[in-house]
């Protein structure tokens, strides 16, 4: 049999606890999306000497569930000249792809529970990070079906924008996480986390390929100063113009998910994961996620939009050749040393 | 159960792939050709995965699934990508041509597979745990393929720059471009004049 289905039940664990804990992080996944909606319209908010939603429930901490509320109860309407199957597809294909991929990052030791042994983790695959990517490359069909299910000029334009971002700055992520893995000598992140702890954390030996995944990661999940899908100025909206209640909903889910995942990817790969001391593993990860993540909201705060044709310049000509040095003069030490 | 399990799984994607495969050149509608290539490569993948090789059904993902067809539905989606698009259909005979050389391509991979293969299709093969990772790839890729893994790499060099040529305008093409319209500025206030 494959070892792809060997790995995911393998250290002990019965299949079963595996599928728990799949549930468990997605809702925690979905409970992080909610509330990091909130964190950011706070944090934003007080950046930009204003309260912020404090409304609904003490201090707002209920406007999540009442936007949820709202979004559900709205009307799900269909432009008329749309492609009804893709048009449905599109932000489902999002969602999936966004969900799926929080599945392979590591975020404890691991635990013994009434004599069942329980992983830190939901999979550990030897392919992990490669997973990573190529889901994440699928995840770019949602946006460019949605875009061009829609039949609108906007949303096409804005899916084809969205399209030729993610493309090129995917090239300078997957580059960017090469640093780690040559030092790793694995592509599995469980055996990435185990590395860091034997030796330093990937942040101070790989700070370019730190700084590069930051950018990359923050253009490829189209946040501000890279936001330029959802320029309103030029786009309307982009490519989720035409599209309302849940189904925008789907859409916007998936892009704080991708922004968590990114940001678990960049705690598991640079910052030990979730390795720390006194407190256990789980809130070590926490902690650093929220860091990293209140990283993300300060940025968008801070800088204006980019305009596009500075976008592709850096990106092409700034980014990757960087990425690709630290690459090949990462690789070269490894050997050297 | 786990062999049952692989029997399921090989049959579903083993049907997704023919069905895509067939939705590729029947659908009317390029981008919907397009779509089903994508989910043709991803059914692909799930089969690489059955035979232990989940590197190679990982960058078969990333790179034609995720890279490459990106490019193809970018195009089609700014060309239009209706069903009027020159590209649609064919004259009878390049129909007929095209099943013909379809079919006789696959009579030709029957048949080197018998030859080479044929007494040994049902043994089952020994895997390890290395079989298919990423270091052994790699090991293979810089030792028994060396020179195949050189000329593609040199093959897909002159590529990129053939398409940099391509794609290049010529000083004088963008001067060329440019007379007209200047042309046009000069020629406007006498025609307003006349």
């Amino acid at each position: 049999m494959s070892a792809i289905f060997v790995a995911s039940g393998a250290n002990g664990e019965p299949w079963w606890i595996a599928l728990i804990k799949a549930l468990i992080v997605i809702n925690l996944v979905l409970f992080g999306f909610a509330y990091l909606t909130l964190a950011e319209r706070k944090v934003m908010g007080r950046m930009q000497v204003r309260y912020g939603p404090n409304r609904v429930g003490p201090f707002g901490l209920l406007q999540p569930i009442a936007d949820l509320v709202k979004l559900i109860r709205k009307e799900a309407f269909a432009p008329a000249s749309a492609n009804d199957v893709l048009y449905i597809m599109g932000p489902f294909l999002a969602a999936f792809t966004a969900m799926t991929t929080f599945s392979v990052i590591p975020w404890g030791p691991g635990w013994e529970i009434g004599g069942y042994q329980v992983n830190g983790y939901v999979a550990d695959l030897p392919i992990a990070l490669i997973l990573v990517f190529a889901v994440g490359s699928l995840g770019v069909y949602g946006f460019i079906i949605g875009g061009w299910a829609s039949d609108s000029k906007f949303a096409l334009l804005g899916s084809m924008r969205t399209c030729a971002q993610l493309v090129s700055y995917e090239v300078s992520l997957a580059l960017s996480v090469l640093g780690v893995v040559i030092m790793a000598k694995s592509l599995s992140l469980v055996d990435i986390v185990g590395a860091q702890d034997a030796d330093v954390w990937y942040v101070i030996p790989q700070i370019v390929g730190f700084v590069v995944f930051i950018l990359a990661g923050t253009a490829e999940t189209a946040r501000a100063p890279f936001d330029l899908p959802e320029a309103e100025q030029e786009l309307v909206a982009g490519y989720h113009t035409e599209y309302g209640g849940m189904r925008f909903g789907l859409y916007s889910m998936s892009e704080y998910i991708n922004l968590i995942t990114l940001s678990g990817l960049a705690v598991t790969l640079f910052l030990g994961g979730w390795h720390g001391p006194v407190v256990p593993g789980p809130v070590w990860f926490l902690i650093k996620l929220a860091a990293i993540l209140f990283m993300f909201i300060w940025i968008r705060t801070t800088l204006p939009r980019l305009r596009y044709d500075q976008l592709m310049r850096f990106g092409w000509k700034v980014l990757l050749p960087v990425a690709t040095v630290n690459a090949v003069v990462t690789a070269l030490l490894v050997v050297a040393l | 159960m786990g062999n049952f399990l692989v029997w399921a799984i090989w049959l579903v994607a083993a049907g997704a792939c023919l069905a895509t495969g067939l939705r590729v050149v029947t659908a009317s509608n390029p981008f919907s050709s397009a779509l089903s290539l994508i989910g043709n490569l991803a059914s692909l993948a799930v089969l690489f995965l059955l035979a232990s090789g989940e590197f190679v059904a990982a960058a078969q993902v990333l790179v034609y699934a995720g890279a490459v067809m990106v490019m193809f539905l970018f195009v089609i989606a700014y060309l239009g990508g209706r069903a009027d698009a020159p590209w649609a259909g064919g004259t009878r005979l390049i129909q007929t041509a095209s099943v013909i050389s379809a079919v006789s391509l696959l009579a030709v991979v029957f048949v080197a597979l018998m030859l080479n293969a044929g007494g040994r299709l049902s043994d089952e093969a020994e895997v390890t745990r290395a079989f298919g990772s990423p270091g052994e790839m790699g090991r293979l890729f810089l030792t028994d393929h060396l020179l195949a893994f050189e000329i593609t790499s040199i093959v897909l060099l002159v590529a990129a720059v053939g398409g940099v040529v391509l794609g290049m305008r010529s000083a004088a093409e963008e001067l060329a471009d440019a007379k007209p319209s200047l042309q046009q500025t000069v020629a406007s206030p006498e025609e307003a004049a006349r």
